[in-house]
């Protein structure tokens, strides 16, 4: 029987102003990306939350992508000082959690780097491809056959 | 009987202060004023230790116009300066009195400060600069951490104690109990449970450890917490209950307090 392949499951935050018109330039210039990623428009990535962070990984989301205007480039001014801030954070929390921190990731795409999404996009792909499903959140009593 | 808090109170400086009692051999936390004044005791080291903090900010809320006074340890006095942070107490209302704690609690802690900086009561233990808890878990692969936190975590019966006892826990909604976040009534809770209650321990944490005393599952939430101010202080040199300012993750913040690394 032949393996099923493992398609990765990726939730990108994306800020209105800049990284989603960017993605909407990658698609107006016909780049090719993969289509393992959803893509939820927020208005500023600072309103990212960690708990939206946990809560895509709990719904058994592989990978996350934050991505925001470049620093200096907020329309709210210094949202994104609070995006950079917060994803080092939770990157250290997941990774001391026993998660890969290269699940999370984070990015700077202008409204004119469309190119730049969709190498993004590939390339967070691949990796999280090559690191597999990621673990699940339930706490599940270890059945003794698994230890 | 103890005379720093006798005249605090006598001299109307204050209009209770949070000690402690012998009851049945043990300490108990106490509310003194001019009425039981008379049952202070002369201090001595204990390591009984209580969420006194507690105690105080359910006082405070009841009589927003009296004074306090506290006896506090080097964890609660960083505490209280949180609270007074987060306007959850007011600075000029609260007096301190300060006791050390002792080198088998600041050991069994692994305290970085065991005792407060206003110190009235006994001898600065010294402190313990690693945290050899934290230690062995960081040497560990990642899946053996993911393991062992599992393991643990699936004890949880979700009881909201280490919540509870929390002195910088103030909120009156918590995340904990969001329904979407938290799904239903699954028990154990899922890791996102640890997690979001680590993520709000961010820059607040004071590492008194009071949550993993209360545990009924006995989960080693101390070297969360304790990896999250480890955290907090590399990425954003900051320290909850010593740095005066609010914690950067509190507010926007300036390009100077944002972390190195690509950007
Ligand atoms: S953490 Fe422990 S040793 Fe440190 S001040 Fe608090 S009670 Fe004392
Ligand atoms: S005190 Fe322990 S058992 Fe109770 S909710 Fe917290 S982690 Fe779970
Ligand atoms: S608006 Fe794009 S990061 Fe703030």
């Amino acid at each position: 029987m032949e393996e099923k392949k493992f398609e990765p499951r990726i939730l990108a935050f994306l800020c209105n102003w800049c990284s989603y018109a960017g993605a909407d330039l990658a698609g107006v210039s016909r780049l090719q990306y993969p289509s393992n990623i959803r893509v939820i428009r927020v208005t500023c990535s600072g309103t990212v939350s960690p708990h939206h962070i946990l809560h895509a990984f709990q719904k058994r989301a592989d990978g996350v992508l934050v991505a925001g205007c470049h620093i200096g480039d907020c329309h709210y001014i210094k949202g994104n000082y609070m995006t950079l801030k917060r994803l080092k954070f939770v990157e250290g929390l997941l990774d001391f959690a026993g998660y890969d921190p290269k699940r999370l990731r984070l990015e700077w795409i202008s409204a004119a780097e469309g190119i730049k999404f969709a190498g993004v996009v590939r390339e967070f792909t691949e990796t999280i491809r090559h690191l597999g499903p990621a673990p699940p959140f339930d706490a599940i009593p270890l059945l003794a056959g698994n230890m | 009987m103890n005379t720093k808090i006798r005249i605090l109170l006598q001299g109307g400086r204050v209009d209770g202060f949070f000690a402690y009692k012998t009851t049945s051999g043990f300490p108990f936390p106490t509310l003194f004023t001019l009425e039981n004044i008379q049952e202070l005791e002369t201090w001595r080291p204990t390591p009984a230790r209580y969420p006194i903090l507690k105690l105080l900010l359910a006082q405070a809320r009841k009589n927003p116009h009296a004074a306090y006074g506290i006896l506090v340890r080097g964890c609660e006095e960083r505490g209280l300066r949180e609270l007074f942070k987060y306007q959850q107490l007011e600075q000029d209302k609260v007096i301190i009195l300060g006791q050390a704690c002792t080198e088998g609690l600041a050991k069994y802690c692994e305290c970085w400060k065991p005792y407060p900086d206003a110190l009235d009561y006994g001898k600065p233990a010294p402190a313990m600069a690693k945290s050899r808890k934290v230690e062995e878990l960081e040497e560990q692969h990642r899946e053996a951490r993911l393991d062992w936190w599992l393991s643990h975590f699936n004890r949880c019966i979700r009881c909201y104690g280490c919540r509870d006892v929390c002195p910088v826990c103030f909120c009156t909604e918590c995340s904990l109990e969001h329904a979407e976040l938290m799904l239903g009534e699954i028990l154990p809770p899922d890791t996102s449970f640890h997690l979001v209650r680590a993520v709000h321990m961010g820059g607040r944490c004071i590492d008194c450890g009071l949550c993993e005393e209360v545990c009924p599952a006995r989960i080693p939430l101390r070297s969360l917490y304790k990896k999250i101010n480890r955290l907090i202080e590399e990425i954003l040199g900051y320290n909850p209950g010593i740095s005066k300012e609010k914690s950067p993750l509190s507010f926007l913040g300036e390009e100077m307090s944002l972390p190195s690394g690509p950007r």
